[in-house]
């Protein structure tokens, strides 16, 4: 490429870039890529209002919380233990049986203890962590590849890279764009890198934005440690994989909305597709935008229990690539559809009429 | 006399019944739809699955075919309310991608091209307007629906006797009555989609995006703020637990058929709210 060609390539980018991030039509997609950070941080203040509030009614050392012992009389329990943070009575009636229940509850600054006790002796008591770094993590694992990846990503990139060239037909301006003395390569190299800037450092930021906040309210020690340990790993796999998938998905629908005058049925097929991926057979799992940005993700989500048992059956993610193998793979079948769309648009010829 | 200075007058000759001119909205549309091949494609993939269902009907009801086979199996092999659940699930989302493909051409094009005054200027009012839409989609969406869905259930009743119909009628109530609430939800999605925004592709993308975007940010507060009644904003997760009260199936954890009524009936006024601030004969120029 000439320097020639790459300025040109550059001038159109920012011209495109800056409608793409600043247009009104595009707020939608700053609602997708932010809407998991917005819960995460509704949930840390959430956590910040519970502790607080259960500070203020008193907390028990973690060792006085684990000497309850089953069996024990709710007198001896609360004569050792104190006055509960909550405390909750009421008659429970199961067929011929009747009992009077008390729920009480304590509170160590991490761990909440729930006491049942019916008719004055102790029927179960459960620990429930009020903050649990590991089960967020899982959470957010969870968020990212299924909402994240395959719902955000995805829809934010159909936005922003069928516009570029559908968009511009349904504006009836993109005979601007091909009267300009530059070659079609050029223009559709430019009109990717603008998509790509901008759905990259949307989802890109969003997703760094949602790591952060998920960490949030979290116990300071187990958080510097995290940090020491994978954070800054994890932040940027995170992120890294937010803009992989937009390299990978802005090419598909780039290359679609120039091919296809309704892009709608590629996107709903291609949709279905990635979506059912963990239930293709292994081979044809390899074959989708998915498989690939996953293998940068660090920690692989868990299996949703509430799942149908005939799709548990037939759940069987294929084993992941190499980190290498994923980057590589992916960067050479977004090369390819760049490619096939270059040979389409030196033959694009518009018809105001029929678009 | 130029035109212009032609003075107009209402018409007041005979006029067709009402029903008439309602339904020449459907009547005309419902011909254009049928000349788009990703519709008819479409239309026609969506009827394999019923197909399938009623294969495995067949098989449910032929017990000689099932000697020898595993207790486990032959009760797999049962018709009952989770078989019309699954085979509900299943083409709802192929109702979908037809309103999807169908809806966005029904309003989008009146609204760009200004042509919302001709409508309305006839003896025809906004709601016989929208309801006219409606009916397009209405009759879209049943031959992939309701009507499968009670066909499955008559072969069923045929094949397994009068008994078995007057045990389990409600199911085929429960189909007709969750399918018919389907498509009111899922047309006027595809409806607001379209008046919402004028292009075609993009409002086919927001009616894609309604039911998918939604049902993600669902999960999303569910797993987050570990709640389960996040569901209520989730369409197709709300309606999945209104079908399960219809059909006696035994519903997930979290709020009730009534709640996810409610939510959804929410839903649809907010969705004919859409229609009604946008679908006004009058545009003003700046």
């Amino acid at each position: 490429m000439t320097p020639l060609r790459l300025r040109q390539a550059l001038t159109l980018a920012w011209l495109e870039a800056r409608r793409a991030f600043l247009s009104r039509r595009s707020f939608w997609v700053y609602l997708l890529a932010l809407f998991p950070a917005f819960v995460f941080f509704m949930h840390g203040i959430s956590v910040k209002i519970q502790r607080d509030r259960l500070s203020s009614r008193g907390v028990i050392s973690a060792a006085l919380m684990d000497s309850v012992r089953e069996s024990e009389t709710e007198a001896a329990v609360i004569a050792r233990l104190g006055k509960p943070v909550n405390d909750f009575a009421f008659d429970r009636r199961a067929k011929q049986d009747r009992a009077l229940v008390r729920r009480v509850n304590y509170f160590d600054g991490s761990r909440i203890l729930v006491l049942t006790f019916a008719n004055g002796v102790l029927e179960s008591k459960r620990v429930r962590t009020l903050v649990n770094l590991e089960e967020d993590r899982a959470v957010f694992a969870m968020v990212f590849q299924n909402f994240y990846l395959r719902l955000a990503v995805f829809f934010g990139c159909l936005g922003i890279f069928v516009n570029l060239f559908r968009g511009k037909m349904m504006d009836k301006t993109l005979h601007f764009w091909l009267l300009a003395p530059m070659r079609r390569e050029v223009l559709l190299g430019g009109k990717y890198l603008a998509g790509l800037l901008a759905a990259s450092l949307i989802f890109g930021l969003g997703a760094l934005l949602s790591f952060r906040l998920m960490l949030w309210e979290k116990p300071p020690a187990e958080l510097a440690l995290f940090w020491q340990q994978h954070g800054p790993a994890h932040a940027f796999a995170y992120t890294a994989a937010a803009v992989l998938a937009c390299v990978g998905y802005g090419s598909v629908f780039l290359a679609t909305g120039l091919l296809l005058r309704n892009p709608i049925i590629p996107a709903a097929v291609l949709l279905l597709w990635e979506g059912a991926n963990p239930f293709l057979p292994s081979m044809l799992q390899k074959l989708s935008v998915i498989y690939y940005v996953q293998a940068l993700c660090p920690v692989a989500p868990p299996p949703d229990p509430n799942m149908p048992a005939i799709m548990q059956f037939l759940f069987s993610p294929a084993n992941p690539p190499s980190r290498l193998l994923a980057v590589t793979g992916l960067l050479l079948v977004t090369a390819l559809v760049l490619w096939l769309a270059a040979r389409a648009v030196r033959k694009i010829e518009i018809n105001y009429s029929t678009d | 006399m130029p035109v212009y200075r032609r003075g107009y007058q209402r018409y007041a000759g005979p006029v067709t019944a009402h029903r008439h001119r309602m339904l020449a909205f459907p009547r005309h549309a419902w011909k254009r739809l049928m000349e788009q091949r990703l519709v008819v494609l479409v239309m026609l993939a969506s009827f394999f699955w019923p197909l399938l269902c009623a294969v495995f009907v067949y098989l449910s009801n032929r017990a000689d075919l099932l000697q020898g086979f595993d207790k486990a199996f032959v009760a797999f092999l049962e018709v009952k309310g989770r078989f019309f659940l699954i085979f509900m699930n299943v083409q709802s989302a192929a109702a979908v991608i037809l309103a999807a493909l169908a809806g966005p051409g029904l309003v989008a094009p009146d609204l760009t091209n200004n042509a919302l005054p001709l409508y309305l200027s006839r003896p025809v009012s906004r709601f016989d307007y929208v309801l006219g839409r409606w009916l397009v989609l209405a009759a879209l969406l049943s031959p992939v629906t309701w009507i499968p869905g009670l066909l499955l259930f008559a072969i069923q009743s045929g094949m397994a006797g009068w008994g078995w119909f007057a045990a389990n009628w409600r199911l085929g109530a429960g189909v007709l009555l969750g399918f018919a609430a389907w498509i009111l939800l899922v047309s006027l999605v595809a409806l607001a989609g379209s008046a919402l925004v004028r292009w075609r592709i993009i409002a086919g993308a927001l009616v894609l995006a309604f039911f998918f975007v939604l049902a993600g940010a669902a999960q999303i507060i569910r797993q987050i703020l570990r709640t389960e009644w996040s569901v209520l904003m989730d369409p197709g997760g709300a309606m999945y637990r209104i079908w399960s009260s219809l059909l006696g199936v035994e519903a997930p954890e979290g709020p009730g058929a009534l709640a996810c009524g409610l939510a959804l009936i929410a839903m649809a006024l907010l969705l004919a709210w859409v229609l009604e601030r946008r679908l006004r004969p009058v545009e003003v120029v700046s």
